[in-house]
């Protein structure tokens, strides 16, 4: 987990005391906006094979088939990005394990539409039509949480 | 080809009373199972009430269960939502197991999402958190104090090279790493 924008950039090259002293008062100013909830998070996680932008209160739906059931709370784990308005934790790929609290309710689970794909060749007499219903599950994002403080050392959780 | 597409509401993803905001509530509230007690057709449903639907009714004492017996009628499932929605499903020559599926799939679900065509897969109150993208975002603000007309931003860099200009710096190259040789010589 690294601060995005320019801080990344900095990491990477020689380290002069004034880089230190500048990514510390970051980090630490960093850290009392999460404590003070100044503003929303947000987060960018991975489910199904997607990636979603969520925040507290979202509505999602993931289509295929997916064994939570309707009432169950889950957490994201795959969060690959956090943020507030003022600041940024971009991961690579993903954001250190138990640095970020993402959690939904599953709300509904049930059937599409009925979908129609056609297929057909011209002059080839050949035509198929195919009915199909995806499940689709309906997520509640309960809450975007930053839960640890930046720069701490990883709890590992898993 | 079918269509039935074309008299398909289409709508947005959404949740009645904020159903899951704190708490969660099973948006089935009723289910009425019809049925004939002779008829072949009606085999699977009478297996579902013998075996299952004690099970059923005990694990959800939200869902209003209701039994409607008649005669030589084909059987029907009935279930009613929170939001008002009423789903009417024949269970006609259904097995026991197609018909747990069934019902199972209507408890789940909440209200009639087979009648509306989702045009969005997300719901979101705050689209933009950071503040929607501008050509300005992440640049310089010099410009905004910036008098213009002014070279600086107002020269037009995004032309290609010309042949002409390509050829001029060939040149001025090949010039100066002959100069560069003249002058080791000279040193030597």
């Amino acid at each position: 987990m690294v601060l995005g924008g320019i801080l990344s950039r900095l990491f990477s090259q020689d380290v002069s005391p004034n880089v230190v002293k500048e990514t510390k008062e970051v980090i630490n100013t960093c850290n009392k906006l999460i404590e003070d909830r100044v503003s929303r998070n947000f987060a960018i996680v991975h489910l199904l094979g997607k990636q979603w932008r969520v925040t507290d209160g979202d509505l999602l739906v993931v289509e295929g088939h997916w064994p939570p059931n309707i009432g169950d709370q889950i957490r994201l784990d795959k969060v690959l990005l956090a943020a507030t308005k003022d600041f940024s934790l971009i991961g690579r790929p993903l954001v250190q394990p138990g640095l970020v609290n993402v959690t939904a309710t599953v709300i509904s689970k049930g059937l599409s539409h009925t979908k129609t794909h056609f297929k057909k060749k011209r002059r080839k007499q050949y035509m198929k039509i195919h009915f199909q219903r995806l499940p689709q599950t309906m997520l509640r994002i309960n809450n975007v949480e930053i839960t640890n403080r930046i720069n701490e050392a990883p709890k590992n959780v898993y | 080809m079918s269509n039935s597409n074309l008299f398909l509401k289409s709508g947005f993803v959404r949740a009645p009373l904020q159903n899951g905001v704190g708490r969660y509530v099973c948006q089935l509230q009723r289910i009425v199972l019809k049925f004939c007690k002779s008829h072949g057709g009606s085999r699977g449903m009478r297996d579902f009430i013998e075996q299952d639907l004690v099970d059923f009714a005990r694990d959800n004492p939200s869902v209003v269960v209701y039994l409607k017996p008649r005669r030589h009628r084909s059987p029907v499932v009935v279930a009613e939502y929170l939001n008002g929605d009423r789903v009417w499903m024949s269970m006609q020559n259904k097995t026991q197991s197609e018909i747990t599926k069934w019902i199972e799939n209507m408890r789940t679900q909440q209200g009639d999402l087979s009648a509306v065509r989702l045009r969005k897969y997300q719901y979101t109150d705050h689209p933009s958190i950071q503040g929607p993208w501008t050509p300005f975002t992440f640049k310089n603000p010099e410009l905004n104090v910036a008098k213009l007309p002014n070279p600086k931003f107002g020269a037009n860099d995004r032309l290609p090279m010309s042949a002409t200009e390509q050829l001029r710096i060939m040149f001025e190259k090949q010039r100066i790493s002959k100069e560069e040789v003249k002058e080791e010589k000279k040193e030597e």
